[in-house]
C-alpha cells in the first residue's frame, strides 16, 4: 500500500511540477500546482502522517492557492504575451549544474542504500491529531507560540503593504 | 522493490529541482512565487520521510512550522505584487528593475 501511494501519488505530484512550470497561463499553472500538493497528501500518508495529509489539503490546497487564484484573476493579465521562451546564455549553467550535481549523489545514494525500507512500522496514533497535538502544546510550544508572532507579523506587513499609503495610521 | 528513504530524498529532490529551475526560467512573477511554493513543499516531504525513519514525530512539527511560513511568504509576497501591479502595471520581472538602473 505504501509502495502504490508513493510511485502514483510520486508521480503525479512530479508531472504536477512539471506542468506548473512549463503552462504559459498563470491560472493553469496554479491549478496544476493545486494537483501537486493534493498528490503530496498522498505522499504524507504513505509515510504515516495523516495530520500532515490533512493539513497539505486544507492549508495549502485550499487556502494557499485560493489566496493564488484570486490575486492572478484580480491582476487580469495571467499570461505574459512577452515571456522569453529561451534564457539568455549566462543563466544556462546556473539551471543545469544543480540538477546534475543532485543526480550525481542520488546515484550514490541509491548505491550505498537502495535496499533498507524505512524501518519497523511506527507504533498506532504516530502522526495523528493527539500525537501532534501532545508535541505541539508540550516539547514545542515555544515554537509554536513563536510562529503565531510570525503570522501576525506577515498580517500586519500585508497590510501595511496593501493599504493605500495616504490612508496609513502614522501619515 | 521496497520503497527506501532514498526514494522519498529522491523524490524531494526532482520536486525542489523543478521548482528552483522554474523560479529561474520563468519571468512572471506569480509563477516564480508558485515555483517557491513547490520548494518548499518538496522540503516538508523530506521532514515528513526523516521523522518516519526516526520514529519521533518532531519533523511533522517543523511542516506545521514550514505551513505557516509558507502562508506568510504567500501573503506578503501577493500584497507586494498586487502594489507593484497597481503601480507599474506589469508582473514580469524583466520590467522591474528600478533599483537596478
Amino acid at each position: 500500500m505504501e509502495g502504490f501511494l508513493f510511485w502514483f501519488c510520486g508521480g503525479l505530484m512530479v508531472l504536477g511540477g512539471l506542468m506548473t512550470v512549463l503552462q504559459r497561463n498563470a491560472v493553469v499553472s496554479a491549478v496544476w500546482l493545486v494537483f501537486a500538493f493534493i498528490n503530496a497528501a498522498g505522499i504524507f500518508a504513505a509515510l504515516d502522517a495523516p495530520f500532515l495529509a490533512v493539513m497539505q489539503v486544507l492549508v495549502y490546497a485550499g487556502a494557499i492557492m485560493v489566496l493564488f487564484l484570486f490575486v492572478i484573476m484580480m491582476l487580469q493579465e495571467p499570461t505574459l504575451a512577452d515571456e522569453r521562451r529561451l534564457l539568455r546564455l549566462p543563466l544556462w549553467p546556473a539551471v543545469a549544474l544543480p540538477p546534475a550535481a543532485v543526480i550525481v549523489l542520488l546515484a550514490g545514494w541509491f548505491r550505498e542504500s537502495g535496499t533498507s525500507g524505512l524501518g519497523p512500522a511506527p507504533a498506532a496514533g504516530f502522526g495523528g491529531p493527539e500525537h501532534i497535538a501532545g508535541l505541539l502544546l508540550g516539547r514545542y510550544v515555544l515554537a509554536f507560540e513563536l510562529i503565531s508572532i510570525v503570522l501576525l507579523v506577515a498580517i500586519i506587513g500585508a497590510l501595511a503593504v496593501g493599504k493605500d499609503e495616504r490612508k496609513l495610521p502614522w501619515k | 522493490m521496497e520503497v527506501t528513504l532514498t526514494h522519498y530524498l529522491a523524490l524531494a529532490g526532482v520536486l525542489f529541482l523543478t521548482g528552483m529551475t522554474g523560479f529561474i526560467v520563468r519571468r512572471n512573477a506569480l509563477i516564480m512565487l508558485m515555483c517557491i511554493e513547490l520548494m518548499l513543499c518538496a522540503v516538508n516531504i523530506v521532514f515528513a520521510a526523516f521523522s518516519r525513519l526516526h520514529g519521533d514525530a518532531g519533523g511533522h512539527i517543523f511542516v506545521l512550522m514550514n505551513f505557516a511560513v509558507a502562508a506568510a511568504e504567500a501573503a506578503i509576497g501577493l500584497a507586494i505584487l498586487v502594489e507593484i501591479f497597481r503601480r507599474r502595471r506589469t508582473v514580469n520581472v524583466d520590467d522591474l528593475k528600478a533599483l537596478m538602473e
